[in-house]
């Protein structure tokens, strides 16, 4: 009797399913016209800490399908826990698994697994010149080389380094230490052509997102130290490694950074996607978004240079299904893609 | 992931003074008590058929001693698994965290009652019931809303169910003044539990029961992975425990007077093994380390003219450290220390104006305060004022009870601001009636209105601490039937209970988690529609052969309706909507057999009712042994079990695999 009514759970369980999934369908996003080249859109998302439900979410512009999460399909493995960052680089795409301790390297088209290499809490990831740079909350990054796949160099920073970006011939890493009572406060700068630190900016307390401009400059978000240091913007020259005058401003506690064209783009604490105007170093708007769009919490932000669409994730409780919000140049919605909890990193795929 | 809290390494002073506060509360507080010795004691008829007495004016369960071996129970929450409405969160193994979750409401909801006395928690607002150990424990009953005496303590009325512990009491005579029991349990998990209860009576009136235990096992167990493509065998490691508990009771017990004074030590080291996710092998070493003291009294007087005192009075101080050796700081670990103490006082006066109408009040106290070693760390204090009025009034078939509860919530911090204080008026309403000719039959129904505070943890504990928080507020209505009938012939006895219940919860305070960091909100309302249906019977079916079943079926619905919220009509995390119990076991003479089946259907992890968030159905079986046989003027019982009987691999807890097969042996002398 009991077998029985367990059968029939899982019988209504298989129909729930099916039902959702339906349902699932019918979120899929008409986008207008992309670009010709751009075959798709990743979105990578953290999923709950702990929960092991990060999972990689495809959407195809030629299909207009979407599959909410590719990787499962393609590996039959689970993604793992908090997929904290993705990029593609040649024909593979690199995904950091950070509380999994994985990086996968992919096809980048397939999202079938080439290799996976362990490495101790990994957190973000960028390329220069056929290496990748993985940093890990150890207190390093790690250098792979992107045709044996292996790493080749391990390179000490400062504590838990976050985000990182490339310019000048430089590599500037964000050294967070927020694991520490006393968050740090320096960017490590390591020369590409030694892979050796050679100096570290001091910037805001606890900083974590680093993106660099078409002019040399590097921005970076700090979460400050929740008491008396404020969240703010550090921007440092690249030519000098000098930090520049910053402007003053409210950010909120997620804080994604992203730079397309002469514009740099982050989330301010009253909801709304500042605009920095990279070239004259002013303010270019307090909203970027137009029509009114409400983006709730921002966990990412990112766009077609090609374009000048904004894509804005957002991870609404962070314990229930996000999305992925495309704006027009102008700021005004295009449409939207139903993602996983916490979509975290946005890659356009090419044909 | 989420960035964990910074913390920094200042030693707590907490044990300075320490013991003077010990030494003054002993010569200082004279006045203790024993809450309700007279009501237990009737209910207690162990020796032969214990006939269920569910016809209580709100919705209870009670399980005894006798019983706890039909259930293979090791601990308090083992033991009240099978029970209607009620959800053990496990995150598995033997020092894995075990909280209550009662008709959809969050653990905090439920006040654990160790005679009479509250285990308050002003922390986590939780009690770890693995922490609780059945050595010394000879009843335990839920009550949905709170016990039916309206002579208890404030606390007892303000809460949305209570969990009532009774200790062990003696039944020593002149002739033989003590009782030795001796006994030890081992078995899977390396456990090694050797007890010891010593009970001596001092006079007609007075005796002391001493209590102690350890606990030791390496906690490892097997468990099953399947990553979707194989399915492999684990060992879960780094659940090691070392447990020792000591409790003793002074007992003063005569016509008019009760009075019990414990004084209980709890000291555990317990491995926390951590998350099991997809490739990676689960973190080792971290460790949570409990010393706990508490010193508690219950005195109860009757007067000639039915007036009657309660007074109980408590002190306790927990200490909580918790280390992780492979923390990614600057030191490369992680070690938080908590203490916290409270100081107790509740007072109650019960009288009956007619032998058909009585009224009762009660007044709390408490201070309760948090140390901590965390960086910017507030020391918060509160003070907590309870004042209940009660009345229960039999009116022919009709007992109609009232009770109005005033919580007044006052807090203050050393450094920073401080929260608002909160002034709450709490109602509840009972009644039952027994409107047929057969008066085994009886209908119930209650309204309670009910609050819980904000934690320290929810107020303080974050990076960003959210001191506007409100109290979550639950409102309950329950209708539902109870029918008990003694019978002689086949059956012994036979009781039903159903019961529908419907919860509303505003100001449901939730952890929103974030990209790097997380804080505790009001955020949303829920709505918990649910059934509880419960039958126990047992069944001659020879001279010899005696056959005890109980069935009980739970059905919860819990859905978050707050349409502003994003969670909104989704399903609350880990409330499955069935959950289905049955007990079984036949009997004769010395020896028992029992069997125990707990079936849950799939639950969600998430906020969010998406299918690919679902944990799986499933059904676990236990099954147990027990011989007990005398042998001159002693009685020695010999007991086997088996949890997991059939080796099933399943989660309460996303991530927490729980453990497969197990088995445990005991055996008990009494001298």
């Amino acid at each position: 009797m009991k077998q029985i009514k367990l059968n029939y759970i899982l019988i209504a369980l298989a129909f729930a399913t099916m039902l959702a999934s339906c349902r699932k369908d019918k979120t899929n996003p008409t986008p207008e016209t992309p670009v010709a080249e751009r075959a798709g859109i990743y979105v990578l998302n953290q999923g709950s800490f702990q929960d092991d439900n990060s999972t990689l979410t495809y959407y195809d512009y030629t299909t207009k399908t979407l599959i909410p999460d590719i990787f499962s399909v393609a590996n039959t493995v689970p993604l793992g826990d908090t997929g904290n960052d993705l990029g593609i680089y040649g024909s593979k795409m690199y995904i950091v698994v950070n509380n999994s301790n994985v990086i996968f390297i992919t096809g980048k088209k397939t999202a079938k697994i080439i290799k996976q290499i362990a490495l101790h809490q990994p957190r973000s990831l960028v390329f220069y010149k056929s290496n990748a740079f993985v940093t890990s909350y150890d207190g390093t990054v790690s250098v792979i080389d992107t045709t044996s796949l292996t790493i080749i160099k391990t390179i000490t920073v400062g504590h838990n380094p976050e985000q990182m970006a490339i310019s000048n011939g430089k590599l500037y890493v964000a050294n967070s230490g927020g694991f520490d009572p006393t968050p740090a406060t320096t960017v490590s700068v390591v020369d590409l052509a030694t892979l050796t630190e050679t100096k570290k900016v001091t910037v805001i307390s606890n900083p974590i997102s680093v993106i660099t401009d078409a002019y040399d400059n590097i921005y970076v978000l700090s979460l400050g130290n929740y008491a008396d240091i404020h969240a703010g913007l550090t921007i440092i020259d690249a030519k000098t490694d000098v930090v520049k005058p910053s402007p003053t401003v409210s950010l909120a506690y997620n804080i994604p950074i992203y730079s397309q064209g002469d514009f740099v783009y982050y989330p301010t604490a009253d909801k709304k996607i500042a605009v920095y105007n990279a070239k004259t170093q002013t303010l270019a708007s307090a909203n970027f978004i137009t029509d009114g769009t409400d983006i709730a919490t921002p966990s990412a932000i990112s766009g077609d240079p090609q374009t000048g669409e904004i894509f804005v994730g957002t991870a609404p409780s962070f314990t229930t299904n996000g999305s992925v919000v495309a704006f027009d140049k102008a700021g005004r919605k295009e449409y939207a893609i139903a993602t996983g909890i916490t979509p975290g990193k946005i890659v356009l795929l090419n044909k | 992931m989420k960035k964990i809290i910074p913390y920094n390494f200042k030693y707590s002073t907490q044990w300075r003074g320490y013991f003077t506060v010990l030494i003054l509360f002993i010569f200082t507080n004279h006045i203790f008590a024993q809450s309700d010795t007279t009501k237990k004691l009737n209910e207690v008829k162990v020796k032969s058929a214990t006939m269920p007495s569910p016809q209580a004016i709100v919705p209870s369960q009670t399980i005894t001693a006798n019983d706890f071996i039909k259930y293979n129970a090791f601990n308090v929450a083992d033991a009240i698994r099978d029970f209607s409405g009620v959800i053990i969160k496990d995150y598995g193994g033997i020092g894995g965290l075990k909280t209550i979750s009662v008709r959809g409401l969050g653990a905090n909801h439920t006040a654990v009652l160790y005679d009479g006395v509250q285990i308050n928690d002003a922390e986590n607002g939780q009690v770890d019931l693995s922490k609780l150990n059945l050595n010394n424990v000879q009843q335990i009953t839920l009550y949905n809303a709170q016990p039916p005496d309206i002579l208890q303590t404030a606390r007892a009325f303000a809460s949305a169910s209570v969990l009532s512990i009774e200790t062990l009491k003696p039944n020593l005579s002149a002739e033989k003044p003590y009782l030795i029991t001796a006994g030890v349990n081992t078995g899977s998990f390396g456990l090694f539990n050797p007890y010891l209860q010593l009970q001596q009576r001092l006079n007609n009136n007075w005796a002391v029961v001493i209590n102690g235990y350890t606990q030791n096992a390496n906690g490892s167990y097997k468990y099953l992975v399947d990553d979707g493509l194989n399915v492999t065998t684990q060992k879960r490691t780094g659940s090691e425990v070392a447990i020792q508990q000591i409790d003793g009771a002074l007992i003063w017990n005569d016509v008019n007077n009760k009075l019990n004074i414990h004084i209980n030590y709890y000291n555990s080291d317990r491995g926390v093994p951590g998350a099991v996710v997809s490739h990676t092998v689960p973190a080792t070493g971290q460790k949570i380390y409990n010393r706990d003291l508490f010193l508690q009294g219950g005195y109860k007087h009757t007067w000639v003219n039915g007036l009657q005192l309660l007074i109980n009075s408590k002190f306790s101080q927990n200490q909580l450290f918790y280390f992780d050796p492979h923390f990614p700081s600057s030191t490369g670990v992680l070690d938080q220390h908590f203490s916290q103490r409270e100081y107790y006082q509740s007072a109650a006066l019960a009288y009956h104006i007619k032998p058909n109408w009585s009224v009762s009040y009660s007044t709390d106290f408490a201070l309760n305060n948090l140390n901590a070693n965390l960086v910017n760390f507030r020391y918060p204090t509160r003070i907590t004022l309870l004042n209940v009025l009660a009345t229960s009034l039999i009116l022919g078939d009709w007992t109609l009870q009232g009770s109005l509860l005033n919580a007044n919530i006052d807090e203050t911090v050393k450094t920073g601001t401080t929260t608002p204080n909160h002034n709450i008026y709490a109602p509840t309403l009972r009644a039952t009636v027994k409107p047929f000719v057969d008066k085994n039959f009886q209908l119930r129904g209650f309204y309670k209105y009910v609050y819980r505070v904000p934690t320290f943890n929810d107020q303080y504990y974050n990076f960003i601490s959210n001191l506007s928080l409100k109290p979550e507020f639950a409102r309950q209505y329950d209708l539902g039937m109870s029918y008990n009938k003694s019978l002689t012939g086949f059956l012994s006895y036979l009781t039903l209970t159903a019961d529908a219940y419907y919860n509303y919860v505003t100001n449901k305070l939730v952890f929103i988690p974030s990209l790097y960091n997380g804080y505790t909100q009001n955020a949303g309302k829920v709505d918990i529609k649910g059934i509880d249906v419960g039958v126990k019977t047992m069944a001659n079916l020879s001279s010899a052969y005696k056959l005890n079943l109980s069935v009980n079926y739970s059905y919860q619905q819990a859905l978050y309706v707050d349409a502003t919220q994003p969670d909104y009509l989704n399903r609350l995390p880990y409330i499955p909507l069935h959950t289905v119990a049955v007990n079984a076991g036949i009997s004769k003479g010395k020896i028992g057999v029992y069997y125990n089946q707990v079936i849950t259907s799939s639950r969600y992890y998430q906020d969010n009712s998406d299918p690919s968030y679902l944990t799986p159905a499933y059904g676990v079986s236990d099954a147990s042994v027990v011989y007990k046989t005398l042998a001159g003027d002693n009685q020695f019982i010999i007991s086997g079990g088996v949890n997991n009987l059939f080796n099933k691999s399943y989660e309460v807890v996303r991530s927490y695999p729980m453990p497969g097969r197990s088995y445990r042996i005991s055996f008990q002398i009494i001298i």
